[in-house]
């Protein structure tokens, strides 16, 4: 049976992109913000509260729903598939609430609103990480 | 439809006043127009004849034991346009069954968003009513579990929009978010009253509620009150009344007068796990509506893509002592309002492609052979017992 569980257990992390699971929340340089908090980081993803703990405005960037950082993203963060979050945003989408994330088109535009947006908010990779941005909040690592 | 036209011109105005003050701004800026859609394609069948099943007092008939495609469905389409980073305008045309028995499509939501500040919320021109927690995307089965909202709940809701606004304030506390909402304006709409209809436009309706949202957790109180702009289609009715016993007819007249709407609810969502406990209590300063308590608990666990729920509510209502009873007409008239059930239902939900959900859920309702309220054109042979089969194919785009 163990062989069989460590195979399994293989194969699942293998179908995982290899740096996949190093997914950092980070900010402009420039946002004074040094820090946010799990419950700050959904807040600003789940639109609920969209306030910097500066008192800016947060503007938030999702990566592409084609990639696999964006499931990964709201696994990690509330444990949720990617249509249980779309079924969220229906909802607040439609009763005229709050507009979901801006959804770029490419991980290079993400980058780009990072480095130019001063409110601007998003999770990449630890390695695209450069001076112009500030890493804030560390995703748990898979279990 | 002449309103409808005048907001329209009220918003293209504010849009371009709008546009003009921040096109500077909009040079890379993502798109500012934004078109978006939901719908559902909805059949519902029940195992009697003896009444029709219907979704809420909106529509004026409903299921039986054939399918009907009329009670779910709905098609809605929806346009945002982006002025700045903190302001919008926001559009929403719906087709679904009317209260006059067609889906000629109406104007749900027409409204300016803007944001002063990350704590301030300012909606302004015609939008969604939250009477209840989530009524005011009770359309929109995408984001729900179950294929329609519960029947006891919000079955006795026939507002689904004000012309009016709202403000909502949201600061962070102990921990979680506190929100204040408050909301005022008239209503529009219809109810059907037999193969008339109750007009309720002009109703002011008013409300505010409080919440509380903290991890996985989120309680609201909320409070609501409607002061009815016309009477109930029964002239006659009252006419008759007043011939038989002079003022009789008084205190069962609606227009000008109040019915109020307490709730409360509690949502847990966390991961796979969902769940809703929702309370509500209904009374009115007239004695034609009766009072009601109704309410329900629902819960949902994800397995993989499939998500089974299963849930349990009760709707009870108790009439009012009238001063100046003229039996048994008055009786036989304050029947009609009359609901005493309790419906245990089970169903799953199957998000078998992105953005699309497959619906199959099975409700009994237990009633007694008076409790008219919820149903449509009941038979002498009702005996407040009926089992509802429903599917649907939930999407947005």
């Amino acid at each position: 049976m163990l062989p069989l569980r460590l195979l399994a257990c293989l194969i699942a992390l293998l179908s995982l992109p290899a740096a996949a699971a190093d997914l950092v929340v980070v900010v402009n340089a420039r946002s004074g913000v040094e820090h946010l908090s799990h419950d700050e980081v959904v807040n600003i993803f789940l639109g609920r509260y969209r306030q910097l703990p500066g008192g800016q405005l947060a503007l938030p960037i999702d990566q592409p729903s084609a990639l696999p950082e964006r499931a990964l993203f709201y696994r990690l963060l509330v444990n949720k598939d990617l249509p249980q979050i779309n079924a969220y945003w229906a909802r607040l989408v439609f009763s005229g609430k709050t507009q979901p994330p801006l959804q770029a088109a490419n991980p290079d535009e993400v980058l780009a609103r990072l480095r130019n947006e001063r409110g601007a908010v998003a999770y990449i990779e630890r390695d695209q990480v450069d001076a112009r941005m500030r890493v804030v909040y560390e995703l748990p690592l898979l279990p | 439809m002449g309103n409808s036209c005048r907001l329209f011109g009220c918003f293209l105005a504010l849009l371009l006043g709008g546009m003009s003050a921040h096109a500077d701004e909009m040079g890379d800026d993502p798109p500012s127009l934004v078109l978006r859609g939901f719908g559902t394609l909805g059949a519902v069948r029940s195992d009697t004849d003896d009444a029709q099943f219907v979704r809420d007092l909106t529509q004026r008939d409903g299921g039986g034991s054939k399918w009907t495609g009329r009670t779910d469905s709905v098609l809605g389409l929806q346009a945002n346009w982006r002025l700045a980073d903190n302001a919008e305008v926001v559009m929403q045309g719906v087709s679904r069954y009317r209260p006059q028995g067609n889906f000629s499509p109406e104007l749900t939501w027409a409204f300016v968003h803007y944001d002063p500040a990350p704590e301030w919320s300012l909606r302004l021109g015609r939008l969604g009513t939250d009477f209840y927690m989530l009524a005011d995307s009770r359309w929109v089965g995408y984001s729900y579990l179950t294929v329609r909202p519960v029947q006891d709940y919000y079955g006795t809701l026939p507002f689904n929009y004000i012309d009016g606004g709202d403000l909502v304030a949201t600061k962070p506390f102990a921990g979680g978010l506190l929100r204040g909402k408050v909301f005022a304006g008239v209503a529009r709409e219809q109810s059907p009253w037999g193969n008339q209809q109750f007009d309720l436009d002009g109703s002011l309706m008013t409300g505010a509620y409080l919440d509380y949202q903290t991890g996985p957790w989120q309680f609201r109180l909320g409070h609501a009150q409607v002061r009815f702009g016309h009477e109930l289609p029964v002239e006659d009715f009252y006419q008759t009344l007043e011939a038989l016993s002079p003022g009789s007819s008084q205190q069962l007249r609606v227009k000008d007068k109040l019915t109020r709407f307490e709730s409360a609810g509690l949502a847990y969502d966390d991961g796979p796990l969902q769940a809703q406990l929702m309370v509500s209590r209904t009374s009115s300063d007239h004695a034609a509506f009766q009072g009601t308590w109704a309410g329900y608990a629902q819960l949902g666990y994800r397995l993989e893509t499939v998500t089974p729920f299963v849930g349990y509510s009760r709707a009870f209502s108790h009439s009012k002592q009238l001063k100046q009873p003229v039996s048994p007409l008055t009786d036989l008239f304050l029947d009609e309002f009359r609901c005493d059930q309790y419906t245990w239902f089970v169903g799953a939900r199957w998000d078998f492609r992105s953005n699309m959900a497959l619906k199959v859920q099975y409700d009994r309702i237990f009633g007694t052979a008076d409790s008219r309220f919820l149903f449509r054109n009941e038979t002498a042979a009702w005996s407040g017992d009926m089992g509802v089969l429903s599917v649907a194919l939930d999407f947005v785009f």
